[in-house]
Parts: structure tokens; C-alpha cells; sequence
């Protein structure tokens, strides 16, 4: 018990010795953080951009012209109990004539020359979000062109496909902007921290001396590391979700962009917690660099 | 086992520069021994190297029948924990009180706040101290820190104490004082060895005396009391 508080004590004297050093590194840190949040927020953000626009993105699934009543119930029984399947909805031939002639006034008289209605019933189909990549679509349109009674399943590959390409393009940025600043990160408090090691060489080697393990003498300078961590990106995110506000009101004052305010979203409560738990852990790696580099050798 | 500290046939080499030659010699438990020699002779050399602070190019060193050659660096602080260092700039924490210094060796063992205040409270009643407890290493004689470095070395209850010149700051009065403890420490039954270039000290220590000269030990002479 008394080492624990020894240790934790140790944290905080050094932390108060150098309490410049100690501020300018949170600060430091805090920016840096705070650059790599804008991008997530911005990821973030767009990332649910892409998901209302895959919303849209609707299969058709066309029915045998020949199918009887009990068997269309069978495919539509079919389709709900499917676990990737979000959404259904039915249309007849009726209904698929009527919105044909709605769409199309002007060429609604090539289908009365026919006598009989050919357009097909089908189902409207929306897939669950987990399904909506271009693969998985695929193997789902696949999948249903072998139940029996779906004449043709209909999608925009290609939407799709760009989609998806503009997701991935957008996660890549995210994260080699991510790694590039987190290991900025990682490098300012490691700096910090080689500096309070530098201050204190002559008390480590006395530990070393009396017998001290190394994590004994490791500890208050993980701890100081992982604190300085969440400090910084707490201050982090306390500056973006200033900017966040500042950024929205804004955009309300001026008028732009009418009604995207209210679908601009900040991070949730766990994605917070979340990244202070990563500050914390590049201050922690950050300090575990500069005591590897700072060497075991020395007696 | 009699036979406390041992080295056969050590030696060490900085930059080609012969530290230690080819040392071999043995200490008994509880014996008293000073190591002579001037400034180079391989004496501080010697004694970090029965820490494990340093290690012989050559030879085998054996510590309270640990080859302290072949510790692994993890088992070091433990060896350390047995052996007690005195220094001759004494290495104090200047930020920390004369009680919290000498309390270091037990705290880095996580012994627990009442045993810690018990042993500390001994080992600074055993060299004079105890008054001062409170006090910063600063606010204290040259003397008065030399005992608080012997107080932190004997707090442990070690089997050895190491003392690398511990009377190189101090004046004839201070350093009688000083090997005066070091003798009451011996008196316990601690093996103690003593590093020093003083004739002063082995007039007053009287006992075995080891001399290195350019890192070679000379024929011993022993000193009956």
C-alpha cells in the first residue's frame, strides 16, 4: 500500500517539478489530438453521409408473371424471414402499370397496344446495413435468383460499387492521418517524458543502486505518460466540441447548407471515453519509448 | 559456507586499459577488510562488479554464494537488496527527508508502513541520526549525511556493506567517527569492506588489508588486533 502511494506520489511530483514541461506537453498533445479528431469527426460524419445514401440503395426482385397467389406469399415469406433483408415492400402488376403510366405518360400507349399488362409483380427490397457491401449484395442477388418464382433480380452495381469506393477512400485518410498524428503524439510526450528522466538520472540510478526492480522505477514514469495522455485528449476533445458548436452555429447564422446542422453529429459519449482511453495509451507508449531508449544499463 | 565474497581469476578492460588483472580473492563472512590502493587502482571497479553494476571480461564472482557473473539482470535488484553500498558523495535524495532516504530500500520492497518506520527508526538510532529524521539531506553536516548513507546501507539488515571511499569527504575527527561504525556494524556480524586511498583509515580499521595496484592485487598483509 505504501509503495503503491510512493509510486503514485512519484507521478505526481514529477509532474509538479515540471509542471512547464508537463503543460506544454498536454497542450501539445491536446492540438496534435485535437487534429486527428477534426479528420474522425469529419470521417465520422461522412461515414453517416454514405450510410443514409446506402439506405437508398433498393434490389428489385421480379416475380414469375405465371406465379400464383399462394406461391408470391411463399416468395414474400421467404424474403422476410431473411435475416439481410431490412425492408419489403410488394408491388403488382397493377401498381408497377399504374407508376409505369405515372412516370411515363407519354408512352403508356405502347403498352395498351399489347392487350395485357407485362410488367411483373416484384418486391422492393432494402438490406440490412451489415449487407449493403458490393459483395455481399451480390452474393444476396445470387442467392434469390435461385428461389423458385423470382423470374430477375434487378440492382445498380455500379452505385454501389462507387459507394463503397468512397467509403474505403475515406477510412484510408482517416487512418493514415490517424497513425501519422497519434505517433506525433506519441513522440511529443515521449520527449516530455525523456526530459523528466534526464532531470532525474541520478535518483534512478540511487534506486538502482538500493536494489529497485525496474518496474519499480518504471511505473511513476508509465503513469505520468498515460495521464499526460488523457489529459491531452481530453483537452482535445473539450477544444473540437468548441469548435463543433462554434462550426454549427455558423453554419445556422449564415444560412448555408440549410438543414445539414441538424445532421452534423459530435461523437457519442462512448466514442469520448473511447478516445481519452487511447490518449492514455499513447502517453503510455510514449513513455515506455523514452525509458527503453533511456536504457537499463546505467547502474 | 564461510566463505562470503569470492572472485577467481577476474578481470576487466576499459578500452584496452587494464581495470582489473587477473583478481582473485576471498572474504569471509563477517570478516572486516579494507581495500587499498590509489585513485585507479580497480578498487571502485571492484566493488560495483559485486553489485553486478559491472561485469568481468573475465572470471567468476561469487556473492553470499551467488555467481553474481551469471545473475540475470532481473535478478540483480535482489542481490542488491543484500548488500548494502556507502558512497563517498553519499547519493542522498536531496528532496527527500533524511527518513523517506533512508526508508528507500525497504519501500522498493513494498515491506509495509509499520516495519518500515520500525527498521528506520533502528538504523538511524544505530548511526546518530534519529533526531534529525525530518530534516533534508541538505540542512545536514557532511558527516550527519554520511551516516544517513551508512543508515540507508545497514536499514536492510544486509550480509554485506560496501563502502567506496566513504571517508573522502570527511575531516580525521568525522572519519573516526565514522570507521568507529562501520565496526559496530562488523560487531553484528555484517562482512564488512571498506574502499579507501586513506593511511588514516587503516591505521584505525586494523585489519585485513587487500591493495590493488593498476588493477593488480599485491601480497597481502594481515593486521591482527
Amino acid at each position: 500500500m505504501r509503495t503503491l502511494s510512493y509510486l503514485l506520489r512519484e507521478s505526481w511530483v514529477n509532474m509538479w517539478t515540471n509542471r512547464t514541461t508537463t503543460m506544454v506537453a498536454i497542450l501539445t498533445t491536446a492540438f496534435t489530438l485535437a487534429c486527428v479528431g477534426i479528420f474522425l469527426l469529419l470521417y465520422v460524419n461522412l461515414r453517416a453521409a454514405a450510410g443514409w445514401l446506402q439506405d437508398d440503395i433498393k434490389i428489385m426482385v421480379y416475380l414469375d408473371d405465371r406465379l400464383a397467389s399462394d406461391s408470391v406469399t411463399e416468395v414474400e415469406q421467404n424474403l422476410r424471414g431473411d435475416r439481410a433483408v431490412a425492408s419489403l415492400l410488394f408491388i403488382s402488376k397493377e401498381q408497377a402499370l399504374g407508376e409505369f403510366k405515372a412516370q411515363f405518360p407519354s408512352e403508356s400507349h405502347l403498352l395498351d397496344g399489347l392487350g395485357q399488362n407485362p410488367l411483373p409483380a416484384s418486391f422492393v427490397v432494402a438490406l440490412s446495413p451489415s449487407f449493403r457491401s458490393p459483395d455481399a449484395v451480390m452474393r444476396w442477388a445470387d442467392r434469390v435468383r435461385q428461389v423458385a418464382g423470382v423470374s430477375k433480380v434487378d440492382y445498380n452495381q455500379d452505385w454501389i460499387d462507387a459507394l463503397a469506393t468512397v467509403i474505403r477512400s475515406i477510412e484510408l485518410v482517416a487512418i493514415g492521418i490517424g497513425v501519422i498524428l497519434s505517433a506525433a503524439a506519441v513522440t511529443i510526450i515521449a520527449n516530455t517524458i525523456r526530459l523528466t528522466l534526464f532531470a532525474r538520472r541520478e535518483e534512478i540510478a540511487i534506486l538502482r543502486l538500493i536494489g529497485a526492480t525496474t518496474s519499480f522505477i518504471r511505473i511513476p514514469y508509465l503513469l505520468e505518460g498515460a495521464v499526460l495522455g488523457a489529459l491531452g485528449s481530453t483537452l482535445s476533445l473539450v477544444m473540437l466540441k468548441f469548435m463543433y458548436e462554434l462550426f454549427r452555429q455558423q453554419m445556422r447564422t449564415t444560412g448555408r447548407f440549410a438543414g445539414l446542422d441538424n445532421l452534423m453529429a459530435f461523437f457519442p459519449p462512448s466514442v469520448c471515453v473511447a478516445l481519452i482511453a487511447v490518449g492514455m495509451g499513447l502517453g503510455f507508449a510514449g513513455s515506455f519509448v523514452s525509458i527503453r531508449r533511456f536504457g537499463e544499463a546505467k547502474a | 559456507m564461510r566463505t562470503m565474497i569470492q572472485l577467481i581469476h577476474v578481470s576487466k578492460q576499459y578500452d584496452q586499459r587494464p581495470a582489473l588483472s587477473d583478481v582473485t580473492l576471498e572474504i569471509d563472512k563477517g570478516e572486516f577488510v579494507l581495500l587499498m590502493g590509489p585513485s585507479g587502482a580497480g578498487k571502485s571497479t571492484l566493488l560495483r562488479m559485486l553489485i553486478g553494476a559491472e561485469r568481468p571480461d573475465e572470471g567468476q564472482i561469487f556473492v553470499h554464494q551467488k555467481n553474481v557473473t551469471t545473475l540475470k539482470p532481473s535478478d540483480i535488484p535482489h542481490l542488491r537488496r543484500k548488500v548494502g553500498t556507502v558512497f563517498q558523495d553519499f547519493r542522498l535524495l536531496p528532496k527527500k527527508s533524511v527518513f523517506d532516504n533512508v526508508a528507500l530500500p525497504l519501500l522498493v520492497q513494498g515491506i509495509s508502513s509499520a516495519d518500515i518506520r520500525r527498521k528506520v527508526t533502528e538504523a538511524l538510532r544505530a548511526v546518530g541520526v534519529e533526531h534529525k529524521r525530518d530534516q533534508l539531506p541538505a540542512g545536514l553536516s557532511t558527516g550527519e549525511q554520511q551516516r544517513v548513507c551508512i543508515a540507508r546501507a545497514i536499514v536492510n539488515g544486509p550480509v554485506v556493506l560496501l563502502a567506496d571511499e566513504p571517508t573522502g569527504n570527511l575531516d580525521p575527527v568525522l572519519t573516526a567517527e565514522i570507521i568507529e561504525l562501520f565496526k559496530l556494524i562488523n560487531a553484528r556480524g555484517t562482512t564488512v569492506v571498506v574502499a579507501t586511498h586513506d593511511p588514516l583509515v587503516m591505521a584505525q580499521v586494523n585489519r585485513r588489508v587487500l591493495t590493488l595496484s593498476q588493477g593488480r592485487l599485491l601480497p597481502e598483509h594481515r593486521v591482527l588486533v
